[in-house]
């Protein structure tokens, strides 16, 4: 049997990935995919737990992440529909008349 | 029981204010505005009024009602109640307060009338009278407290209420601003006062303290400090020395704030504070010392610089600093009843003088300067006839109000045994005499001195009316305080009025008085005749023969030019404090330092402030990535300081 | 008890969600079928809010646990007094922002889609109401989802205004990975305690033996989420960006509400999961947190580095509402430093201050929102000399401001006095003297505005058309913030009966 702790260090693998996409990617499509990516991290290390516990709310947690995820999602992409009719554009970095 | 009921007094005022403030400016009529403000002051009077009746109804015992309105402050064992506290000593305020302050408004209709800041006039008068009523019925120190600012921030409004016009070559906005900081160092002499009350008893509110300090005597010194910080701050707001040069500027707002704010009301917040706490001043008798020493001397200062002054308002300010003097002379010997009593009658009189000096002001087109008068006795009947009766109250004739009160004064002074203050209050009296008929003659007697194209009328009625209350007031308002030589014990019912409010100090006052009735009554046959002798010098001077005054003026020149420029106090106090703390920091620092210390600092503080922020702001660099990677390094930076 | 049992037993005090979930889906159906009714869905949302105001007014506080998972005596909810006084915060403003929407020129003008908007409104309120309730992760994950969904939408509502829509991407961006960061810091805490209910993880923190490290870093991800939504530093960034690029009314009610339900449940999850039962000194107002962890000392630092940061940034800003939104920010700061007591007192100087706050904030938004339409600016230097043009709005909006500041006698004062004064009480005098140090730079950028509308002379050929709707609602805005500076009772009496959470 596969110890938790491999699933638990990938998990943070995945998530760091994540993480490093977000905070690197300049078009905003992958940056949500990037975000996708964190969050099945999240999901697999509850996973991980709920079958090491033997309990059921984490599993039942990765459902409503997933729910969340695509809901998240769905506003991005028509979000980012929306920022491209006003600027041609979706590069992160091109999108900055708010700041200071 | 309307007593219970007094907050009414104080709130109707402010419904005054909100309606004027509020929708004043949308009201086109005038008549409209004018009778909102007065009215709600006159309701607020009528419950004074009817609270006063259902008092003197009461047992002498019973005369003490607190009107619990809420739990105001409640934090651990800081506890201050927002209450209102009814006795006889509040009462007398109230009335006068409410009462002048209703006369007072409804002469403003008149005087006011065309203004542009019509409504805004009226809405700070109301709001003002609001803050007085909350100071003078306050139950505990932070309320009076309050009241007193409250009072102080509609003075400023209202002395530089004509912000556009010009006062004594600078602005009125000038003269607002002066006694805005001079009013700030009494006021923290107030505040460390009552920090240290709190600090000595546990506690703010009036009943508390008073009972407890009535019960266990104070440390001299603690009583001392405490008394003392809260006398500085009655010095700021009642103009005595050292404090008193805001209230001659003062005289830039309209009239009738001078006869109500400066005159009547606000300016005797500081006696009524010291009369209310009473029992904390006579359990030091330095501060006792220094109270009466102050107040005499501010009274023959204050006089003596009257003497010369041409501005028809400059000369009742130096008055009313000069009587406010006297009231603290009264407090200072220990004679709690006599400075309120003087601060009634005078409140009814130099209402009287301001109002009259308005009505003059008016009919002259906005002249002050008394050498370019004259002769107005036949174009001002009215003003006239009750300007002679206050100024005979002033100068303190039997049997005119004035004379009542100054003469309880100046004999608790002697009796007390402080015969030296007694004679500088009898040449005072001469002073105010002399002064306040050198008013009177150059205004009213001889031949008319301005430009003949101007045609003086009498006021309206409006104007006229409350002038014949004030004169009557100022004619009978003594009668309720007669010499008890005359009526007895019991006749003076003033006295028996305010007794319960001083019996608790009254056990810390040492020296009874121990004269025979003979020496009193002599006593006031020579402040008659001294009144009587300052009135018919300034008649004969002003009036026959000027030449003794032209002979002074030459022979005294360096004197008369000390009176003129008011012993250069002013002058002094701008080397002293101002010019250092303004243009030293400029010149003196900048050689050494290249630094405008007291100026920079502040400044560079602030710069260095915006300049900081302008750094911060930069992070705010616009793109959502940088963003998140401050979010993420920021949890890993918290985690690595946990860590260490 | 049998589950159904249960559930049917926890829907009677489920009421107040109940009417804002069907005043969403009415909402969303009558958008359907009347499309031309202008205030039909505002009046429809008041209504719908009036009613749930009510039914949070009737049903009991002291539930106990709402659908219970049966296996522990623990649930997944409760309706206690603390969650009760957010609630009102929120509704409050849910209210006035409705009220703003119908007079916004923004929102009327600028899109056709309203009727989304009073839904999303609804929505968001709804999850926000859930998010003061929750005891389980689970729960506060989804509720906190649903605001932010909610949330995003209404920032980029005015789509077709660039800056509208920028503000909705960046919200979205940082909100995506904020909640990524703290769902990641939950399963870690799943994965450490075994449960998801954070009583339960309480039980288990004092009772078995665990990686402190660990917990920490599980820990601190969660805070970042809650952070995010308080705009707590460093997790504040996307406030003033959002903020300014949102319409005024979401912006205003994101100021208050959403920081509401972050402050809510920030103080119920540190309160539930880390107090520690078994210390000796548990009193009625102190509650002792785990060994080990010295959260106070990490929120004293994030308090501070929020309120300085937002003040020293605020004062180079000259568009308003990019001023308002960083003196949000700094306003968390202060509230912030009330928790770092770790104190019934600091808890309560919170509550006093977000009723207050709510009011002020509020108020300045709606002048501001009123003067913009107008005026087509929120630029500082665009508001010379409009004290003598617009008198009304203007001397409202100082009232505000100076609250704002926390000066005497407006309501500002009373709750910066309050919490400055339970700082002192209990040792954190050098917090306390930060604050005031901040207060009095905030002092700088507030009177900037003040000093603009009053001591220039005009230069705008602006118009003053005041109408009732908005002398009426500036009134019940500017009522309690001058009275609730000399009258305060009350309101610290409903506070100190809301201080008590479920279990404590």
């Amino acid at each position: 049997m596969i110890p938790l702790s491999f699933y638990l260090i990938l998990s943070a693998a995945f998530f760091s990935i994540g993480v490093i996409g977000v905070l690197t990617r300049r078009n905003a499509i992958i940056v949500f995919m990037c975000i996708e990516m964190m969050l099945n991290a999240v999901n697999l290390s509850f996973i991980a737990f709920a079958s090491f516990f033997g309990d059921s709310s984490g599993q039942v947690f990765v459902f409503f992440v997933m729910a969340v995820a695509a809901a998240e999602v769905a506003i991005g992409l028509a979000i980012i529909i929306a920022l491209f009719r006003n600027k041609l554009t979706i590069n992160i970095d091109e999108i900055n008349i708010l700041k200071w | 029981m309307i007593t219970q009921h007094i907050y009414f007094a104080v709130l109707f005022p402010l419904i005054g204010f909100l309606i004027n403030g509020l929708i004043g400016y949308k009201i086109k009529n005038e008549k409209v505005i004018g009778w909102i403000g007065s009215g709600f002051v006159g309701l607020s009077f009528l419950v004074s009024l009817l609270s006063f009746f259902e008092v003197t109804g009461l047992n002498v015992a019973e005369r003490k009602i607190i009107v619990p309105i809420f739990q105001w402050i409640s934090i651990e064992s800081f506890n201050v109640s927002f209450a209102y506290l009814v006795d006889p000593l509040s009462l007398v305020l109230a009335l006068v307060v409410t009462g002048v302050g209703f006369l007072i408004h409804v002469y403003s209709i008149g005087y006011m009338q065309g203004d542009k800041g019509f409504w805004r006039f009226f809405a700070y008068l109301n709001l003002f009278i609001f803050m007085m009523m909350n100071l003078v019925l306050a139950d505990n120190f932070v309320l009076m407290f309050l009241g007193w600012e409250g009072v102080g921030l509609c003075s400023y409004l209202l002395i530089g209420f004509w912000y556009d016009r010009k006062f004594n070559g600078s602005t009125t906005a000038d003269a607002a601003k002066k006694a805005f900081i001079v009013n700030r160092i009494g006021d923290f002499g107030f505040l460390l006062g009552m920090f240290l009350i709190y600090k000595t008893f546990g506690s703010l509110n009036f009943n508390e303290v008073f009972t407890i300090a009535e019960k266990v005597p104070l440390p001299e010194a603690t009583a001392t400090l405490i008394t003392l910080l809260l006398f500085l701050g009655a010095t700021g707001k009642s103009a005595q020395i050292p404090l008193y040069v805001w209230l001659p500027d003062a005289m830039a707002g309209p009239t009738p704030v001078s006869a109500l704010i400066h005159a009547a009301t606000m300016v005797t917040a500081g006696v009524y504070m010291v009369s209310r706490a009473s029992v904390l001043f006579v359990q030091s008798e330095i501060t006792m010392m220094v109270i009466a020493a102050i107040g005499a001397a501010t009274a023959i200062f204050a006089a003596s610089m009257g003497l010369v002054q041409n501005d028809i308002k400059k000369i009742l300010a130096y008055s009313t600093i000069s009587q406010l003097g006297y009231m603290f002379l009264a407090a200072g010997v220990g004679a709690f009843t006599a400075s309120i009593f003087h601060l009634m009658t005078h409140a009814f009189f130099k209402a009287l003088l301001f109002l009259g000096a308005g009505s003059v002001i008016h009919a002259l087109h906005e002249e002050q300067n008394i050498k370019n008068m004259g002769g107005l006795k036949n174009h001002l009947p009215v003003t006239y006839k009750t300007f002679l009766i206050a100024s005979l109250a002033i100068a303190g004739i039997p049997p005119l109000s004035g004379f009542f009160s100054k003469d309880e004064i100046l004999w608790e002074t002697f009796a007390h045994g402080h015969s030296f203050l007694f004679v500088i209050g009898l040449i005072t009296a001469f002073m105010t005499a002399f002064y306040v008929f050198r008013l009177f003659n150059l205004t009213f007697e001889n031949k008319s001195r301005y430009p003949s194209h101007i045609h003086p009328h009498e006021s309206p009625k409006i104007m006229t009316i409350p002038l014949i209350i004030l004169a009557i007031l100022s004619i009978i308002g003594g009668f309720v305080g007669m010499p008890k030589v005359f009526v007895g014990e019991s006749g003076n019912f003033f006295y028996n009025w305010l007794k319960p409010v001083y019996e608790p100090s009254e056990t810390y006052l040492f020296n009874v008085p121990l004269y025979t009735h003979s020496t009193e009554i002599v006593l006031m046959i020579i402040s008659v005749i001294v009144a009587l002798s300052g009135i018919f010098l300034a008649r004969y001077v002003y009036l026959e023969n000027i030449k003794p005054i032209d002979w002074l003026v030459t022979k005294f020149g360096k004197l008369y030019n000390l009176l003129f420029n008011k012993y250069y106090v002013d002058k002094v106090y701008d080397l002293l404090f101002v010019e250092p703390i303004v243009k030293g920091s400029e010149r003196i620092l900048w050689k050494f330092s290249d630094v405008k210390l007291v100026d920079g600092f502040i400044n560079s503080v602030g710069e260095f402030f915006i300049e900081i922020g302008g750094l911060i702001r930069k992070i705010q660099t616009g793109v959502t990535q940088f963003y998140a990677l401050i979010m993420i390094f920021g949890i890993i930076l918290i985690i690595f300081m946990l860590l260490i | 008890m049998d589950k159904l049992g249960n559930i049917l037993h926890s829907l009677n005090f489920f009421y107040p969600e109940i009417a804002l979930t069907l005043t969403f889906f009415i909402l969303l159906l009558v958008d359907l079928f009347f499309r031309k009714s202008k205030h039909l869905l505002p009046v429809l949302s008041l209504i719908g809010y009036v009613i749930t105001g009510y039914f949070s007014f009737t049903t009991p506080n002291a539930s106990g646990f709402l659908f219970s998972t049966g296996m522990a005596n623990v649930g997944l909810y409760i309706t206690d007094s603390f969650a009760f006084y957010f609630k009102l915060i929120i509704l409050l403003s849910l209210i006035y922002t409705v009220l703003f929407s119908i007079l916004s020129k923004e929102i009327n003008e600028s899109t056709e889609n309203r009727g989304e908007y009073y839904a999303l409104l609804a929505s968001f309120g709804l999850g926000m109401f859930l998010l003061t309730s929750s005891t389980d992760l689970i729960t506060i994950y989804l509720a906190f989802e649903m605001v932010s969904l909610s949330s995003y939408i209404l920032a980029g509502f005015t789509r077709k205004v660039p800056r509208s829509a920028e503000a909705s991407l960046k919200y979205i961006i940082f909100g995506a990975v904020a909640s990524g960061v703290m769902i990641y810091g939950i399963s870690i805490l799943y994965g450490l305690t075994g449960t998801t209910n954070i009583y339960l993880i309480n039980f288990y923190l004092a009772n078995q033996n665990y990686n402190t490290l660990t917990l920490v870093i599980a820990g601190l991800m969660i805070i970042g989420g809650f952070g995010f939504k308080i705009s707590m530093a460093p997790f504040h960034f996307w406030t003033p960006d959002v903020y300014e690029g949102a319409p005024i009314t979401i912006t205003a009610v994101l100021s208050v509400a959403s920081k509401a339900a972050g402050f809510a449940i920030l103080i119920r999850f540190l309160k539930v999961a880390f107090v520690d039962y078994a210390a000796t000194n548990l009193q009625a107002s102190l509650w002792a947190i785990l060994p080990g962890f010295q959260w106070n000392d990490i929120l004293a630092v994030l308090s501070v580095l929020t309120m300085t940061l937002g003040n020293l940034a605020a004062l180079w800003q000259n568009n308003l509402k990019r001023m308002l939104a960083y003196s949000s920010i700094a306003h968390a700061g202060y509230m912030l430093s009330g928790f770092v007591i770790l104190d019934n007192q600091g808890i309560l100087a919170i509550l006093i201050y977000f009723a207050i706050y709510l009011f002020m904030n509020l108020g300045a938004f709606f002048i501001v929102m009123l003067i913009s339409d107008k005026l087509g600016s929120e630029d500082i230097d665009d508001y010379t000399g409009l004290g003598y043009k617009a008198p009304f709005l203007t001397v409202s909006l100082t009232i505000f401001l100076v609250s704002l500041t926390g000066i005497p006698p407006t309501a500002g004062f009373i709750a910066k006095l309050y919490l400055f004064a339970a700082l002192v009480n209990t040792g954190w005098l050098w917090l306390a003297l930060v604050g005031v140090v901040n207060s009095v730079i905030s002092l700088y950028y507030y009177m900037r505005v003040v000093k603009n509308m009053f001591l220039r002379e005009s230069i705008s050929t602006y118009e003053q058309k005041i109408e009732l709707g908005h002398v009426l609602i500036s009134f019940s805005l500017l009522i309690p913030t001058l009275v609730f500076g000399v009258y305060f009772k009350p309101l610290i009496e409903l506070a100190e009966k809301s201080i008590r959470i479920f279990g404590f």
